[in-house]
């Protein structure tokens, strides 16, 4: 039985390994904090019980984030008997600072050095053997995107822990800091706060806080170490320059190509491996030149991570444009185009290969009513209406992945953070309110890699208001029963009015002291351009076709039939024979009232949007499952309009209130159910009395929406001239009152 | 001058990282140390962050990260 973690910076492919030894399928994607939880799971290896666990990404063991305390404890608590860490070719320096960091703790380490199908494809190759011979540590190049050597890496991994790995690497940049000194004022304080002296003492040289209040240093201690001066600058300076000597000359460039056949050309008659002597001013020796400066210039421009898309994509003014118009695309495929077609082809067979036949058919044979209408309206139709909308659902979430895997999504997070950090939330909130549009309760969870902790609670609150996969059906359903030539538009609409309201919620709670974000720097890495493997993208639509397929399959089936009875049966027996008030009828005819301002009072509408409760596809199953007839639920399209602006804005489903308070706690999470019933209520209320306006006076609507415009124009420019006199716009936290940043706005 | 004052598409030295606390501790770590050499990317569109490519990656900083970092021409 053997303990082996994965470690290594944030998008290095520690998931996709992860994936690839045990056989799982864990979220990866292109960008940095995919993985914001620790996970593990046993497998068999050679006769061997071993559990591997995946760790969230990090750059340091000194760490800025809430995921990243998750790794650098496990790491810390040391039940590991290998810690596998893993490295990216394109920045090895960068990852092998990490490196560094577990060679200093002096835990087993065999590393692996991942990406190297990127490295071939630049025409380089990776000298591991000297690195090895540096670090004297096993190394094991490899790709996890592909098929690669797993196999080779856990018997290597097997190997090193049986031999009784341990590290024997002289760290000699070490000898430059005063570990020493440091050691003999907190050895004690370390033991007793249960870490190893040199590492205690090299952290406390960085100044980490977490080691420093964990040592519990007295006043004579911390005087003594203050005498030893300021180390945090030069400690980082002192790894990188060890590293820059240990990688030198290991990534090289291949010379089989057609360099190597120009050395081997007739003309220049010079020998391949001399590279020294070359006769003087010959032509031979121009075009030996020239190639290579071509050789230098390609390494000088090569910057990973940016590449000449971005000069486009992130271009100032073309930005945002491009991210919109992308959507744009997305939606009108998934909703318009390909989505739609296949929705209906689904529908069309389910209605003539099931429905008829099942329902004549039993008919014919004389079944009870009931039993006729429970199977033929209350499951096929209903549930039968859910199925119909795995195409979009598959495409939608395809969409979004390709979206991850492409690492474009980091490109959004950068260009929007901007618009972001002037209503107190980051860049990467984007990342988590576009995963909102797939599904709301997994998308809580990608909060935790936000820095500021109020900016984490912010954006899970506002989170569920971004529309998700599952209120999809339900804009579908109503739109193409009121508003048939216009649904795109009005689905899209949804989505943006989600948006809008999340953003402008996050603008509210920003001027309210108690939940303004602190004044924490953004620090983003930009992942290249990456193209998906076709066995991802299989994998992709595999998932979430199974995903929809058995939520449809359990939790949708079982309230739609409970759904069914309770509105079909009364107190008496089966209604539409008998006679009466359903059960459902009488319950939720209580609570309708309280809609009818809302122009959905009845107890259909109720019925459905509690039952969507525990998901959100069961609102339109439900609706579908009481006769099929829209028209009788809503008094016309502005009533079926602010339904569904309902649907969109209350409570998402019982799974994400759950992740929400597991995120933050309970009394959030019922502050958040509470905000989001809140701002649907009311919403839907402005929304009708605004659409009633307009149907009962078009010039009158009009002129008082002008009239609302210009006044709130008028009073947000009175309120920010009088803010914002002889203030800077920028307002950072330690105004010096004369940086550059007011000079460069007047120009 | 600092990060802030950097023109696009042009290439730096780091000569110091200021500021204090894990903040400063986590730009060293990222390998923002004095020496590195550092190429301006690009900016934001709705400005204050800027994109740096160092050692081999890219990465986004706001302007109050940005200003943190003192470089010189190189």
């Amino acid at each position: 039985m053997y303990q082996i973690a994965l470690t290594g910076n944030p998008n290095v492919g520690k998931t996709s390994l992860y994936n690839r030894i045990t056989h799982s399928m864990e979220h990866v994607g292109n960008w940095h904090g995919v993985t914001v939880t620790e996970t593990s799971k046993k497998i068999l290896f050679d006769h061997n019980e071993i559990t591997i666990t995946d760790l969230p990404g990090f750059y340091s063991m000194t760490v800025y984030s809430f995921e990243e305390g998750i790794s650098r404890d496990n790491v810390l608590a040391g039940k590991q008997d290998l810690i596998i860490n893993i490295c990216e070719v394109n920045n090895l320096a960068r990852n092998l600072y990490l490196t560094l960091q577990l060679l200093e703790l002096d835990v087993p380490l065999v590393l692996v050095v991942n990406m190297m199908d990127e490295l071939k494809k630049q025409g380089k190759v990776l000298n591991y053997r000297k690195l090895e011979s540096f670090l004297k540590i096993p190394i094991v190049p490899m790709s996890a995107k592909y098929h690669s050597d797993v196999h080779l890496l856990m018997e290597v991994s097997l190997d090193y822990i049986k031999s009784g790995a341990t590290n024997t690497v002289a760290l000699t940049y070490l000898d430059k800091l005063p570990i020493r000194d440091v050691e003999s004022i907190i050895s004690a304080a370390a033991v007793r706060a249960g870490f190893k002296p040199r590492y205690a003492a090299i952290k406390v040289l960085e100044r980490d806080a977490f080691v420093i209040e964990k040592l519990a240093l007295n006043d004579e201690q911390k005087q003594a170490l203050e005498q030893i001066g300021d180390w945090q600058a030069r400690v980082a300076q002192y790894r990188y320059e060890f590293i820059d000597s240990v990688t030198e000359g290991v990534i090289v460039s291949n010379v089989t190509d057609e360099h190597h056949e120009m050395h081997e050309h007739e003309v220049h008659n010079i020998p391949i491996e001399g590279d020294g002597e070359l006769p003087p001013d010959s032509v031979a020796t121009d075009k030996h030149r020239r190639h290579h400066d071509r050789h230098k210039e390609k390494e000088k421009l090569y910057l990973h991570g940016y590449s000449r898309i971005d000069r486009v994509v992130l271009n100032k003014y073309a930005a945002l444009p491009i991210f919109l118009l992308l959507m744009a695309v997305v939606f009108v495929v998934t909703f318009g185009l390909i989505g739609n077609w296949l929705s209906q082809l689904l529908d069309f067979s389910i209605d003539k290969l099931l429905y008829e036949p099942i329902t004549k058919g039993l008919h014919n044979i004389n079944t009870p009513r009931w039993i006729v209408d429970l199977l033929g309206e209350g499951i096929i139709h209903g549930v039968g209406g859910i199925l119909t909308f795995l195409p979009q659902v598959v495409l939608l979430f395809f969409f979004l992945a390709l979206l991850e895997d492409s690492g474009y999504i980091s490109r959004v997070a950068f260009m929007t953070d901007g618009l972001f950090r002037k209503i107190g939330l980051s860049g990467r909130s984007a990342f988590t309110m576009l995963m909102g549009f797939g599904c709301s309760a997994t998308a809580v969870l990608t909060a935790r890699g936000l820095e500021d902790d109020m900016m984490r609670k912010k954006t899970v609150l506002l989170t569920p208001f971004m529309s998700c996969s599952a209120r999809l059906p339900v804009y579908a359903t109503i739109a193409s029963a009121f508003f048939a030539p216009g649904k795109p538009f009005i689905i899209f609409g949804m989505y943006i009015l989600g948006a809008a309201v999340a953003l402008g919620m996050a603008a509210l709670f920003e001027k309210l002291k108690p939940l303004k974000s602190g004044k924490l720097s953004f620090i983003m890495e930009m992942p290249p351009y990456r193209l998906p493997t076709f066995e991802r993208v299989w994998q992709i639509i595999w998932h979430n076709t199974k995903v929809f397929l058995v939520r449809v399959g359990t939790v949708i089936f079982a309230l739609n039939v409970i759904v069914w009875v309770l509105s079909n049966f009364s107190f008496h027996g089966y209604t539409p024979v008998v006679g009466g008030r359903s059960i459902l009828e009488s319950v939720c005819g209580f609570i309708a009232p309280v809609f009818k301002p809302l122009g959905f009072g009845n107890w259909e509408a109720v019925t459905a949007l509690v039952s969507g409760l525990v998901a959100k596809e069961v609102v339109v199953s439900s609706l579908l499952s009481f006769g099929g007839d829209l028209n009788a639920v809503f008094s016309g399209p502005l009533s079926a309009l602010t339904f569904m602006v309902f649907t969109l804005l209350y409570v998402p489903c019982i799974a994400t209130l759950s992740a929400v308070a597991k995120e933050l706690g309970w009394k959030w999470m019922l502050f958040s159910a509470a905000l989001q019933l809140g701002t649907a209520y009311l919403m839907s209320l402005l929304f009708y009395a605004i659409g009633l306006l307009f149907t009962v006076n078009v010039g009158l609507g009009v002129g008082i929406m002008i009239v609302a415009v210009v006044a709130v124009i008028c009073v947000c420019v009175f309120v920010s001239m009088f803010r914002n006199r002889g203030k800077c716009a920028y307002g950072c936290a330690n105004c010096s009152r004369n940086c550059h940043k007011r000079d460069r706005k007047k120009k | 001058m600092t990060l802030m004052d950097a023109g696009v598409n042009k290439v730096y030295r780091i000569t110091d990282v200021r500021g204090s606390g894990s903040f400063r501790r986590r730009l060293l770590d990222m390998g923002f140390t004095p020496q590195c050499k550092l190429y301006v990317a690009g900016i934001a569109p709705f400005g204050g962050t800027v994109l740096v490519a160092l050692r081999g990656f890219t990465v986004a900083l706001r302007e109050d990260a940005a200003s943190m970092i003192e470089i010189e021409a190189a």
